[in-house]
């Protein structure tokens, strides 16, 4: 059995390449389709995260839009979204290149490369207040806001640099999967990004780590 | 002040590059223009100089977002810049538009809008993040490329920076140029305003937020969006597919609902089979565009698309993302992609002469866009090209070009449908007169060609333009083609309100025909009188285009403008005051959306993809989102209203521009072919687009009336200026003789 240990070290090695066909797109979220349906929900478990393939990303950036509206105060912006899209967006996970018409990014060769929380243990680990906790029902590593003092250390120490500390009121600001209903799932046009279980996360995560290499 | 509503970001910089001083100021003095566009206009209104033209010191040029951008609200990422325009006669004022990050970006950084002042003396680019605003030095960035422009300056800013830069030809006072941001977005005529004043590029870090109104929860917002992904279609509001789907009760040729089976990203890494893309699977919305096949033919499509892409917060990606090996390979390009949507392809098509889909016509697009694009050219909506492939046709070149500038020219490569013909062209336009030789063909396509005709479309000697000759003479130009006798105009002398093929609409505007009378008959042919440019108005389209029969649309179009206000596309009736409506509407919608700002490529939606609610869209969507957004309950009438106050702002400051109060005779005038046109036929005939004079006269009756404007001139009346807030505008017109009696 693949374990989330060795997924998050990056240790599964499955093939890719798979042709993504209409009948797969939106088969995990499975979200609800007709005008003013009721709000769809997209399953979590525990033992999950959420991916984007980057085959699939269009760039449109409502995820981070619908990220900023599902938590507190309804404030737009890629710094209070939990999911980065824009760090990445016109040149690619490594910044301008001499050769930055071959790396990724819309300047590049148009993929983008979207960075989500892996909902592994390192900010977890670091924050000296105890403050990020799992939640058992969804497998998240949260934050406790009445213990997050804004040291950055999470931020800092972040494998995929998705933690921001909000400018205003001094608080991480990272991933936790909407309590279980991730908003940013089920706005993607296009069904790029999706909550998988650690089992079926290696191929999508390999996937994905394929394109934070420089070209 | 402006923290007591969401969606403005509530402050203004002025950016004065004589004296290098920048400032803020607040937007909650442009509120009642809602944003956007109408800060443009008030801007431009407020500083008013006599008689300068675009490339004076003393023009501005305002780019501004309005209060949706950055919000999140559904294909809010359109960013307005307002101008004197050197493509148009007496440069008259224009908006050009771009999407992309841009807007937003701006708004996160704390500002609605930028306005440009003055001109220094040296490059500079203007540098914003967040509160810290400079101008900093753009001598090692003048004469780069765009793309290397942008590249250039994220390096220095940080790769999150969003840019917008003019290229060479807005350095070179290129009239038919662009300012352009990441990804091939481009607006229109404003390049060499830039150029004028030396500012390169503008590059934004915004860390801040757009604030929603306190009011308004997160579940109202969400909510919203997934009422309108009910209803959206596809791109220009496509809303059933273009092919039969299993789950479609109707298909038409004419949406741009493109996704579909038989529809690949071929050119993905793992090529994505797009499949069936059911109005209902929200996760395929991003996937039912999908229109390469639109600009490449489906074969082409299906190996060269990558993915669609496009605006912040637009679902709907009408963007095309391409990929072309043979851009390296065999035109040696540093880059194998091209990003653009419609004339950012069609255009070196169009001026190659429109040959059939295959991998010429691929190669002439992905590699004219990508010289067009680096370059910042810009084809006023085909004009350029237009003019390029008619003079070709015409053998007109080699009478206007000197004999050794003619020979220098690979024509042979033109005929042979060689891209690599590609290069030299654009390089000619762009570089104007720093191209070797004397480069009258860049020079002149470049220039405008208002600059070129006289009143009766008659072209002048090109050269005596470009040497500003002060009694220059005529090109003595004539009809000699063969379908010219059908017109009996074989041995007349050319002008270019006859030709057809040259497509200028509006004799004012000498821009390309946008969405005129072979759209919607009058509509669209009302729609070209009164912008100063190609309207860039998709208000009509989005619904006579939406691919629902014919019926449904005319009884949707009765329902909101009363009967007879569209007619089936090609037999046309009279004219009536339903279609005088409708075309108001159109024009009140365009310019809401522009200053909102808000995509009018998808918007309104007055018809949905929903069997359920009988194809019936939803036309307040925008006034629901500025009421969630601003904490500001507007109603739909509230909101058209303000839009039509800045529609008004608009007409008045022409008038001002031109200081003519004969708008009627000396802007609303139309080109003689789209009366001629289809010799054989009559206005009304099935199957022809043909209009006719006595019926448009009719129809600018009856539109000024809907306007509220003087008949006989075409000008707002004091009493229509009054109702909508102008008062002061009457003031001034009055005072300068320019108000009707």
């Amino acid at each position: 059995m693949i374990t989330r240990r060795a997924l998050l070290a990056n240790g599964a090695k499955v093939a890719v390449g798979t042709v993504y066909g209409g009948t797969l797109v939106g088969f995990l979220t499975g979200c609800g389709s007709s005008d003013d349906a009721e709000t769809p929900i997209v399953e979590v478990i525990p033992g999950g995260l959420m991916v984007v393939n980057p085959i699939l990303c269009v760039g449109c950036r409502r995820c981070e839009i619908a990220c900023s509206w599902s938590h507190e105060k309804s404030a737009v912006s890629p710094s209070t979204s939990r999911i980065k899209v824009a760090k990445n967006l016109n040149f690619g996970p490594h910044g301008v290149q001499p050769n930055y018409q071959d790396q990724r990014g819309e300047q590049g060769d148009s993929t983008i490369v979207p960075s989500t929380c892996r909902q592994c243990d390192v900010c977890m680990t670091v924050c000296p207040q105890e403050a990020i906790s799992v939640n058992e029902e969804t497998g998240a590593r949260v934050v406790n806001d009445d213990l997050c003092v804004g040291c950055g250390y999470c931020a800092d120490k972040c494998p995929q640099q998705v933690i921001t500390i909000d400018k205003t009121t001094r608080k991480s600001l990272k991933c936790d999967l909407c309590e279980g209903s991730p908003n940013c799932a089920q706005v993607c046009p296009t069904g790029a990004i999706k909550f998988y279980t650690w089992e079926d996360a290696i191929a999508e995560v390999e996937l994905h780590e394929k394109y934070l290499e420089l070209v | 002040m402006t923290t007591t509503y969401g969606g403005w970001a509530g402050y203004i910089l002025r950016v004065n590059l004589t004296t290098k001083v920048i400032t803020k100021e607040t937007t909650e003095t442009y509120h009642d223009y809602i944003g956007g566009m109408g800060i443009g206009y008030k801007v431009l209104w407020d500083d008013h100089v006599d008689g300068i033209k675009a490339t004076d010191e003393e023009n501005q040029l305002v780019i501004s977002a309005g209060p949706l951008s950055g919000s999140g609200a559904i294909c809010s990422a359109r960013t307005t810049i307002t101008s004197r325009n050197p493509v148009i006669r007496n440069h008259l004022i224009t908006d050009g538009h771009f999407g992309g990050h841009f807007s937003p970006e701006l708004k996160f950084a704390g500002y609605d809008a930028i306005i440009i002042e003055g001109k220094s003396e040296t490059p500079v680019w203007l540098k914003i993040v967040d509160d810290t605003v400079t101008l900093e030095p753009a001598d090692s960035l003048w004469g780069v490329g765009i793309f290397d422009t942008f590249a250039n300056i994220s390096k220095l800013m940080g790769q999150q920076a969003q840019v917008a830069a003019i290229g060479p030809s807005g350095e070179h006072l290129v009239a038919q140029s662009t300012i352009q941001t990441q990804g091939g977005h481009s607006a229109g005529g404003h390049g060499a305003v830039l150029g004028s004043k030396k500012l390169k590029a503008i590059g934004i870090i915004g860390t801040g937020t757009v604030d929603i109104a306190e009011s308004t929860t997160n579940e109202q917002l969400r909510a919203l969006d997934d009422h309108i992904l009910g209803i959206i279609g596809a791109n220009n509001n496509g809303v059933v597919p273009n092919q039969p789907q299993s789950w479609a009760e109707y298909s038409s040729t004419g949406s741009r609902w493109r996704g579909g089976p038989g529809v690949t990203w071929g050119a993905a890494d793992n090529p994505v089979d797009v499949g069936e893309t059911p109005w209902d699977d929200r996760q395929k919305v991003g996937m039912r565009t999908s229109m390469a096949e639109m600009y490449f033919g489906r074969d082409e499509a299906n190996k060269i698309f990558k993915r669609p892409g496009g605006c912040h917060s637009c679902p709907i990606r009408c963007f095309c993302e391409v990929k072309n090996p043979k851009m390296k390979t065999e035109y040696n390009l540093p880059t194998e992609n091209i990003t653009n949507v419609c004339l950012g392809f069609l255009d070196p098509w169009y001026a190659m002469g429109k040959p059939s889909s295959g991998e010429k016509r691929t190669d002439i697009q992905t590699v004219g866009a990508y010289y067009m694009d680096d370059n910042g050219i810009w084809s006023a909506y085909g004009q350029l090209s237009h003019l390029m492939r008619e003079f070709t046709s015409r053998g007109f070149w080699e009478i206007i070009l000197p004999a050794e500038e003619f020979a220098a020219i690979n024509w042979a490569q033109y005929a042979d449908l060689d891209a690599h013909f590609m290069q030299d062209f654009y390089t000619r336009i762009a570089y104007s007169e720093d191209y070797p030789g004397s480069n009258i063909l860049g020079r002149c396509l470049g220039r405008g060609l208002h600059e070129f005709i006289n009143e009766n479309g008659e072209l002048y000697n090109v050269e005596d333009i470009l040497n500003e000759v002060d009694t220059p003479r005529m090109a003595e130009l004539t009809f000699e083609l063969e379908s010219d006798a059908d017109y009996d105009l074989v041995g007349k002398t050319y002008s270019v309100f006859l030709d057809k093929n040259m497509k200028v609409f509006n004799r004012s505007m000498v821009g390309g025909v946008h969405h005129a009378s072979e759209s919607a008959g009058q509509v669209g042919a009302l729609l070209n009188t009164v912008f100063n440019r190609d309207p860039q108005c998709h208000s009509h389209i989005n619904l006579i285009n939406c691919g629902l029969p014919h019926a449904k649309i005319a009884e949707v179009a009765a329902s909101l403008w009363g009967e007879g206000a569209f007619d089936p596309v090609k037999h046309y009736t009279a004219m009536n005051t339903s279609k005088a409506k409708f075309a108001k509407w159109c024009l009140v919608k365009n310019v809401l959306h522009d200053s909102l700002t808000l995509c009018n490529w998808m918007f309104p939606l007055v018809v949905s993809p929903d069997a359920n609610r009988d194809y019936i869209g939803d036309s307040s969507i925008e006034a629901q989102m500025f009421s969630l957004v601003t904490g500001i309950e507007t109603s739909e009438a509230e909101l058209d209203a303000m839009a039509e106050s800045v529609l008004q702002l608009h007409r008045a400051l022409t008038v001002l521009q031109m200081n003519e109060i004969d708008q009627r005779n000396k802007h609303d005038v139309l080109s003689e072919w789209v009366y001629d046109l289809d010799h054989d036929m009559s206005f009304g005939d099935e199957g022809t687009i043909k209009m006719d004079r006595d019926d448009i006269q009719i129809g600018l009756d009856m539109f000024y009336a809907e306007m509220g404007w003087d008949k006989e001139t075409g000008v707002p009346t004091r009493a229509t200026l009054e109702k909508f807030k102008l008062g002061y505008v009457a003031d001034k017109l009055e005072s300068l003789a320019l108000l009707p009696a």
